[in-house]
């Protein structure tokens, strides 16, 4: 009589087994975090917001004049603004490889970035790191030079490489942190840059508040670690808008590829603060159409 | 004594062939047809249970495997509109009315009642399918459905409204396979 009961005991585990809903289980226990920052940049420094494989990253960059000429110069507006374009493509959903142009010094840069590590949801991975490294040349002509006094090509290089550090704390809260540094082979006094030291050292801080669903107040301060240099400091808001992340701020300097914002030409904020304008848009590249 | 067990062996044996049917890997496709931009997302773990005997129905996806082609875009998609991290399953729960009678090999038109919810919103809706019962023994189901973002409270900002639209169609696929008694 016993085994019958255990029998029916098995026997209406498994009817009321069958009768139930389905477990509800996620497929991927170890889910990344998503959106430690809006976009793959975040005022002017890159952020570990990583392109998946096949996935383009265009992003227009724009840095005007001081805002201290009121509205005669409509803010800064007329004074001609440092532009930069870069695209960036996903090589895999960790590598990516870009490349861009700044008006300033008409500079080249090619660089890459690598996602070490990525956030989960579930703190399995605390935080997300990321790597980027790069070189650019400055390829303004200086043709008003006499020809024996123009920089040669060896004068022109500059190099960067960051470690980027991230953690989104809460749901409105992400941070930061990017070790950065930069080289330049001859930091001729022609170039647009404050510094004349080679070898540059700082400290990238990013940060984001989120405000409403789809927009967040940013900040960037980028003290200088081996100079006098005045450090780089940018507040700003973050707008998504379907496809596009859009990011206006105010910011010190015009720089807006790494090897410039850490070679200087920062003003005082208050003083030298200046408007600037991001337009990020991702583009996915080599898939079927329907 | 003995006849109880027959009864219970006979059990057994309709629940070894039980007409539970299952599946892991369905297909979910949304599709967004706004002015400016048309996509689509879908996911291949459509979890499914569809039970002819008791008449339940029972469905989620984990909306994280939901892929648009944009890695940044299905980010936005997760953390601003379907908050992935609190609610992260689509689930469907209900029955079928009128119970069909599935004829080997033909697509008979089902219609299922019950609970939708996503987005930590739930609501009773109707959904027309198909039922195909298959030669090797297999049920392959086809049903597709209009979901309004803000029937769901997931917000769609005057700015986006170009990009993305209000009306999102769901369609679903799946072969279920018969559970197999452990």
């Amino acid at each position: 009589m016993k085994k019958v009961i255990l029998l029916l005991v098995v026997l209406f585990a498994v009817v009321i087994r069958s009768e139930a809903q389905l477990e509800r289980k996620l497929e991927n226990e170890n889910q990344p975090v998503d959106l430690i920052f809006h976009a793959p940049r975040h005022i002017n420094l890159l952020t570990v917001e990583h392109l998946e494989k096949k996935t383009m990253h265009f992003a227009i960059m724009h840095t005007f004049g001081t805002l201290d000429g009121g509205i005669e110069n409509l803010f800064g507006l007329d004074n001609g603004a440092n532009i930069q374009f870069s695209f960036e493509f996903g090589l895999s959903d960790k590598i990516s490889l870009g490349a861009s142009r700044s008006s300033r010094d008409k500079f080249y840069n090619i660089y890459g970035r690598y996602l070490i590590l990525e956030q989960t949801q579930n703190n399995s991975v605390p935080l997300s790191l990321s790597f980027a490294a790069g070189g650019g040349i400055i390829s303004n002509p200086y043709s008003f030079l006499p020809q024996n006094e123009r920089p040669q090509f060896t004068d022109r290089l500059a190099y960067f490489g960051q470690v980027m550090l991230a953690r989104k704390f809460s749901k409105k809260i992400s941070v930061q942190l990017s070790p950065m540094l930069a080289y330049f082979t001859n930091p001729l006094d022609i170039y647009q840059i404050e510094g004349s030291q080679n070898f540059y050292l700082g400290l990238g801080f990013s940060g984001k508040y989120k405000v409403t669903d789809r927009s967040s107040l940013t900040l960037q301060y980028i003290p200088n670690l081996n100079s006098d240099l005045q450090s780089n400091f940018g507040i700003g808001w973050d707008v998504e808008a379907g496809g596009h992340v859009f990011q206006m701020y105010f910011v010190t300097s015009q720089a807006l590829n790494e090897q410039y914002l850490l070679a200087g030409g920062n003003g005082v904020p208050g003083e030298e603060f200046r408007l600037g304008f991001n337009v990020n848009r991702i583009f996915a590249l080599g898939q079927k159409k329907k | 004594m003995r006849r109880f067990l027959i009864l219970i062996v006979f059990f057994f044996h309709t629940e070894a062939f039980s007409q539970e049917y299952l599946t892991k890997d369905g297909e979910v496709v949304f599709l967004s047809k706004a002015p400016l931009n048309e996509f689509e997302g879908r996911s291949n773990s459509l979890n499914g249970l569809v039970n002819l005997e008791s008449n339940l129905l029972d469905f989620f996806v984990d909306l994280n495997t939901l892929k648009t082609g944009i890695g940044l875009r299905d980010r936005h998609m997760r953390e601003n509109y379907l908050e992935t991290d609190q609610f992260p399953f689509a689930e469907f729960t209900g029955k079928m009315s009128p119970m069909p009678t599935l004829v080997l090999g033909s697509k008979t038109a089902v219609n299922a009642q019950g609970k939708f919810k996503i987005h930590g919103v739930e609501r009773e809706i109707e959904v027309t399918g198909f039922l195909t019962l298959l030669q090797n023994g297999k049920v392959e189901l086809h049903a597709s459905f209009e979901v309004l973002l803000s029937d769901y409270e997931i917000p769609l900002p005057k700015l986006v409204f170009y990009e993305l639209a209000e009306a999102q169609t769901v369609t679903i696929q799946a072969i279920l396979s018969q559970k197999k008694f452990p």
